[in-house]
């Protein structure tokens, strides 16, 4: 297993953000869904090992991120793409994916190659001298997911990895996420649940910190059927089907 | 409940170790090409320009005096301290403002040593634009035929006060991203030069001695020509600010995202090792002591500084020969044409001098520096002159007609053997009466006294230009009126039988005819 | 299972004035000083007259004769001008200039309420001292100061504008040292000069009118803290 969390938790003062989520993955792609404030992004900032649990067991690539040591060897093999990418206006699309290959300890006679080939993964081959300020948003994401794919991860995490992107974009993002699967676990956190249905082989769905649901896609596609839950396609109602039920036992258990 | 049965083939990474230095390169050369300084340098150019080089053109060409202002007191400094803190918080802040932070934090390469990245480039155009600006200066001096050696070992103070400011400006900026950052780190350094250089008015020794505008200790008036440069407080004071660049650097690594545990040990130890070589310097400059051409550091002074400059001098005149350093040179003519009255007005007397040579003046710190006495020595007599900032026309605003008087007034004062004191009032009087012979008006003397620093008998004026003349009265004046009043055979014999007792203080005003 | 559970309940319609807890015409000043980090800019204003009671009951300065006892004065008026320069821009970039007519008159607004207020904190705490020149050649030294950081911030940004207030202290240091007496170097000039304080004015009023109409020079993506 590449991804072990066993309880987690994380806490920030009186709101529990995530509350004792159990999970395992291994390479595929693997989808987090779940309403704003589900505690997706907390989990997903544990798993880049920049926000530590509060409690709970965590274990990435089969290390204990809580050491020095694993923690780096971690962040070596790991890509990571924030929900709200910051980045530095003057730099170029290349030299702003180099930076970042060099910061994750890549050999720097790989760096030239490895950026190159990243760039040219999310299509900006022809914008690779161009300055970040210059791009729309669209591109600005793809900039940030070439700077996550750079070191080639074994790990990767994106939150929101598709705002912003045209569909055509989002077709080639989708073939991308299955390509990495096959030799690395994918996190995805998305909104968009035809995202998870085309590319990943499991989705977990989390709720007010806890999780929901986990299985595949078919399995979601599944509780929704017959239950009569809102949703324009059959991953959506699944979608609010397991959310409905998950809120109905909570509210019988309080 | 996962898709994967099978265990995860790790792949095995490139070490990174041995990339170490290469990727240090790589990540110093896109902070170089991407960083804000270069932007502010043409400001900071014209600033120069103004500030730093246009006030020392007016000065006469000695590296010591057109050195004084900009480098002595520090305005090399002061035109790139406020900018470089204000900058360097700027990129120090950048992480914090851009929302990076969880970026550079998920990174392997721990955070001190990005940090340390960003700060080297903004120190490296800071410091390299400094050493451009002042090469520039230098070569225009040299260009334009000024006198003596260079102050190196001050360029290295402004170098390293240049590097201590980024380093505390991207400390503040990292440490507080806040839009009030970059401000508040200039704010502090404009702030910080104002107190080096008001607190050096007052101090002229201890440890106010390592605050790099202080310019007490710094130039001494010979520096560079007939003696060295002194290095010892130059020394102390890059210690002093690379000390404290080193702390400000090393407080970087000490918050818990900077790194692992032994890399925040080693910030903690270069945290101590910056403060212990800042206060070892400043305790350094606090055993300061005066010595005959500049401030002296016991612990740090090498003896062969001590040893004057050899020199062929220049000479010049016919029966009365001056002789000057050579750096001096182009002040031969008019030296010689300023002795030249007073000479015949004492010829033949007891105790004139054959000739004139040039000594090295002593170094006095402090503001209102007095007068540095001639002395006549020696068998022939001698007359030793210690020109340094004196005799110079155009040094601190001095025409030709107060420097050849000053210089007439020196010779006179010597010979009646006042010393460096204000001498007896029958010495006084007979110092006025052969000025008056040499063609120095009474009228003229007490405002030439009190340029010369002087105390004076009338009221002192102190600098050149005087708004008021004060008026050569009084009963010492009167006895000069007197003595002047003399046919010259007669006071020349006067003073010829007379001059020993005079000289000892043994004559009083009534006794002068 | 029915949907029935999936509905939520319409959201009561709150009352805005239990959201706002004032009127508008004062709520969206205030919401616009926040954004600029006005309420710390006072407080730094405050530490400025501070500093500036303290060197002159102190007498932290000591020789040089009137450019001397000018230059500490001189440099928390500059310090005040790079704080009021720092909150001129904002976080938000176009959708904040994408909307009603109101943002100009909250940039005059903030810089003439900011600009008042270093010159009350400079004043107080210029009080019990000898505050050379007064209080007229302090309010045009600031008031002059704001408005190059103020035009500063219109060409290069509100980030880089602060080098603009730092620039002219240098120069005016420069210019009392050295006894240039342009009127466009005012605190080189006497206190009650009349050129000085136009010209110190006239800069000011050019840096409002810029800043008003054209706001800080920012970047679309430009965020702030």
């Amino acid at each position: 297993m590449n991804v072990e969390l066993t309880e987690l938790t994380r806490r920030f003062g009186h709101t529990q953000a995530v509350a004792g989520v159990t999970l395992e993955a291994g390479p595929g792609v693997f989808g987090l869904l779940g309403p704003n404030g589900a505690g997706k992004t907390s989990l997903l900032r544990m798993m880049a090992t920049v926000l530590p649990p509060t409690a709970g067991r965590l274990r990435l690539l089969g290390r204990d991120p809580g050491g020095f040591g694993p923690r780096r060897e971690i962040r070596r093999r790991l890509g990571y793409l924030p929900q709200n990418l910051g980045y530095y206006p003057g730099f170029t699309v290349a030299d702003f994916v180099e930076y970042f290959a060099l910061l994750k300890d890549m050999p720097p006679r790989r760096v030239p190659r490895a950026v190159a080939a990243a760039i040219e993964h999310v299509g900006l081959g022809d914008r690779a001298r161009a300055k970040l300020r210059t791009l729309s948003g669209g591109m600005l994401r793809r900039a940030g997911i070439a700077q996550a794919i750079v070191n080639e991860p074994e790990l990767l995490l994106l939150d929101e990895p598709t705002a912003g992107l045209d569909p055509e974009q989002r077709v080639a993002f989708r073939a991308l996420l299955r390509e990495f699967g096959q030799r690395s676990t994918v996190i995805v956190s998305t909104h968009l649940v035809e995202d998870v249905g085309v590319a990943c082989t499991e989705v977990a769905l989390m709720d007010a910190g806890r999780l929901v649901f986990h299985g595949t896609p078919g399995e979601l596609v599944t509780r929704g059927e017959g239950s009569g839950a809102a949703g324009d396609a059959p991953l959506e109602r699944g979608y609010s089907a397991v959310l409905a039920a998950a809120r109905s036992g909570a509210a019988a258990r309080s | 409940m996962t898709a994967a049965t099978d265990a995860p083939v790790r792949r095995p990474l490139a070490p990174a170790g041995g990339g170490v230095p290469l990727t240090a390169a790589r990540l110093l050369r896109l902070e170089l090409r991407h960083n804000t300084m270069p932007w502010l340098l043409p400001l900071i150019a014209a600033l120069f320009w103004f500030d730093t080089y246009r006030p020392s053109t007016a000065t006469p060409p000695y590296w010591v005096l057109r050195t004084f202002w900009n480098m002595g007191q520090g305005h090399t400094i002061i035109d790139f301290a406020p900018f470089v803190a204000g900058v360097a918080a700027w990129v120090g802040s950048r992480d914090g403002r851009r929302g990076t932070a969880d970026l550079v934090t998920a990174a392997a390469r721990p955070r001190w040593a990005v940090q340390l990245a960003a700060w080297a480039a903004t120190a490296i155009w800071a410091v390299g634009g400094y050493l451009a600006f002042v090469g520039a200066l230098f070569a225009l001096y040299a260009h334009q035929g000024v006198r003596g050696q260079p102050p190196w070992w001050w360029v290295a103070v402004g170098a390293a006060a240049v590097l201590a400011f980024s380093a505390a400006g991207f400390a503040v900026g990292a440490l507080y991203p806040s839009r009030f950052a970059a401000p508040l780190a200039a704010f502090g350094a404009m702030l910080a030069m104002l107190m080096s250089s008001q607190t050096g008015f007052t101090h002229t020794s201890g440890w106010a001695q390592i605050l790099p505008t202080n310019s007490n200790g710094n130039f001494q008036a010979d520096s560079g020509m007939l003696y060295p440069w002194l290095p010892d407080l130059p020394i102390v004071r890059t210690m002093f600010l690379a000390g404290i660049a080193v702390a400000a650097l090393g407080l970087l690594g000490l918050p818990a995202a900077a790194g692992g545990p032994r890399l925040r040990l080693a910030a903690a130890v270069t945290v101590l090792a910056g403060l212990a070589a800042a206060g070892t310097a400043a305790g350094l400059a606090g055993t300061a002591r005066l010595g005959p051409h500049g401030l002296v550091i016991p612990a740090l002074h090498d003896a062969a500084n001590d040893r004057p400059i050899a020199y062929t001098p220049d000479c010049a005149g016919g029966g009365f020969r001056v002789c000057l350093n050579p750096d001096y040179g182009s002040e031969l003519a008019h030296v010689t044409a300023a002795l030249a009255p007073v000479v015949r007005e004492v010829a033949g007397l007891p105790g004139a001098p054959v000739r004139a040579t040039q000594v090295a003046a002593k170094y006095s710190a402090g503001e209102g520096q007095g007068g540095q006495a001639m002395t006549i020595s020696g068998h022939p007599p001698v007359l030793g002159m210690p020109l340094g900032a004196l005799g110079i026309p155009g040094a601190f605003g001095w025409t030709d007609g107060e420097t050849a008087g000053q210089l007439q007034l020196l010779l006179v004062h010597a010979f009646v053997g006042a010393g460096n004191g204000v001498g007896t009032p029958a010495q006084q009087a007979a110092q006025a009466a052969l000025l008056q012979g040499a063609g120095l008006p009474f009228a003229s003397q007490p405002n030439l006294l009190g340029s010369v620093g002087l105390p004076s008998w009338a009221p002192a004026t102190g600098g050149p230009g005087p708004t008021t003349p004060v008026p050569a009265t009084g009963p010492i004046y009167a006895a000069a009126r007197r003595l002047a009043a003399m046919p010259a055979g007669p006071r020349h014999a006067w003073l010829a039988a007379h001059l020993a007792a005079l000289r000892a203080g043994h004559v009083t005003l009534a006794q002068l005819p | 299972m029915t949907a029935a559970g999936v509905h939520s309940q319409a959201p009561r319609a709150t009352h805005a004035s239990a959201v706002r807890p004032g009127p508008a015409w004062l709520w969206l000043p205030w919401l616009y000083l926040v954004s600029r980090r006005a309420p710390a800019a006072l407080a730094l204003l405050a530490g400025c007259g501070a500093l500036l009671w303290a060197a002159l009951h102190w007498h932290w300065y000591v020789a040089g004769g009137p450019a001397a006892q000018m230059l500490f004065p001189l440099v928390t008026e500059a310090g005040a001008a790079t704080v009021i320069t720092a909150t001129t821009y904002g976080p938000f970039g176009e959708p904040e200039r994408a909307t009603g007519r109101w943002l100009p008159y909250l940039r005059l607004g903030a810089a003439v309420t900011l600009t008042a207020a270093a010159i009350g904190a400079l004043a107080v705490g210029s009080t019990g001292g000898e505050l050379y020149g007064g209080f007229a050649a302090m309010a045009r030294n600031v008031a002059g100061m704001t408005g190059v950081g103020l035009l500063c911030a219109v060409v290069l940004g509100g980030m880089l504008a602060w080098a603009g207030p730092i620039a002219y202290w240098v120069l005016a240091e420069g210019a009392l040292a050295n006894r240039l007496t342009t009127p466009w170097v005012w605190p080189a000039r006497p206190p009650l000069d009349r050129g000085a304080a136009i010209c110190a004015y006239l800069v000011f009023a050019a840096g409002l009118v810029l800043i008003t109409v054209r706001g800080a020079h920012e970047s679309v993506r430009d965020t702030a803290t």
